[in-house]
């Protein structure tokens, strides 16, 4: 367990974005493995076995509370307020930065950052993306590029976009 | 924002998420899983799935099933063979033969054309209730 903790922990905490439900996955997930014990034992997937339940596990609950926050297959047309830059000191260090980026993406809306975790993650395309969430392509193709331009404004106060990005 | 902005924008946020490294678990995580296996184990025998049960539970389990069934069978051939043999129960069974004859024969009367049109209205209906749950769903819980 301890080998994997950090892995479900993250995988739960960037899509639900909220570390108390992330753990309550954590440890429904542990549960589980413990109930294949004997198959995960010997099997040398049992890492990939932990992170597909979890990211199942993690949509389920996102879905079962989807009324709290955003639903996946609304957009009420709020424009989203991006974290803003201004206050990062210049010096900041990686460390700093990462979490900058962690907390940024912790901030985006519900639909716009599981889709974002998905595709950039858990590497699935846009089609399975919008099966997974049952939502159209054309609004995970929306979700996934305001996220990208949710958290523009930190990569670039971190110094890691291209030039062409700046502008 | 142009399509090679768009591209260059993925490739960026991807590459900045890639290297984030993972979080680490709250030292809390390990205690309460343990904590809920223990509550697990605790838990008597038939409040586990079936798979779990104790293997001359799920065979005792299995009898009691078949012989439920071979109960249920031997019960329906007894109950034919006294429908045949009781007077009270004869009787009985051909009050009811009667009434699903004239049941029957009334809808044979029936024109086919209103059958098919009761059938649409009920359609019509089952959908037009399906349309206003989703639309209280989406009202109430949204």
């Amino acid at each position: 367990m301890r080998a994997y903790q950090d892995m479900v922990f993250t995988t739960a905490a960037r899509l639900v974005g909220h570390d108390a439900q992330a753990e309550d996955i954590a440890q429904e997930v542990f549960v589980r493995a413990y109930e294949h014990f004997d198959e995960l034992r010997s099997s040398a997937s049992s890492g990939g076995w932990l992170k597909t339940v979890t990211t199942n596990l993690a949509l389920n609950h996102l879905r079962r509370y989807r009324a709290r926050w955003r639903s996946f297959s609304e957009d009420d047309g709020t424009p989203y307020d991006p974290p803003s830059p201004d206050n990062l000191l210049a010096e900041c260090s990686t460390e700093e930065h990462r979490a900058l980026i962690e907390r940024a993406l912790r901030s985006l809306p519900a639909d716009q950052r599981s889709a974002l975790v998905l595709y950039h993650f858990e590497d699935l395309s846009y089609q399975e993306i919008s099966a997974r969430l049952g939502a159209s392509l054309a609004k995970i193709k929306t979700d996934i590029r305001r996220a990208r331009l949710a958290l523009l404004p930190v990569l670039q106060s971190s110094g890691i976009t291209s030039g062409a990005l700046r502008d | 924002m142009n399509d090679d902005a768009d591209l260059e924008l993925a490739r960026v946020v991807g590459r900045a998420l890639q290297q984030l490294p993972l979080r680490h678990a709250p030292p809390t995580l390990a205690p309460r899983v343990l904590q809920a296996l223990a509550r697990r184990a605790a838990l008597p025998w038939w409040h586990h799935g079936f798979p779990r049960w104790p293997q001359g539970a799920r065979a005792c389990f299995v009898l009691l099933c078949v012989l439920l069934n071979a109960l249920a069978l031997v019960g329906c051939a007894r109950l034919v063979a006294d429908l045949e043999s009781t007077p009270a129960l004869r009787r009985a069974w051909a009050l009811m033969s009667a009434w699903s004859e004239v049941v029957i024969s009334f809808m044979r009367t029936i024109p086919p054309l209103w059958l098919y049109e009761g059938l649409a209205v009920a359609a019509a209906l089952y959908a037009m209730l399906f349309a206003l749950g989703a639309a209280a769903y989406r009202t109430l819980y949204r």
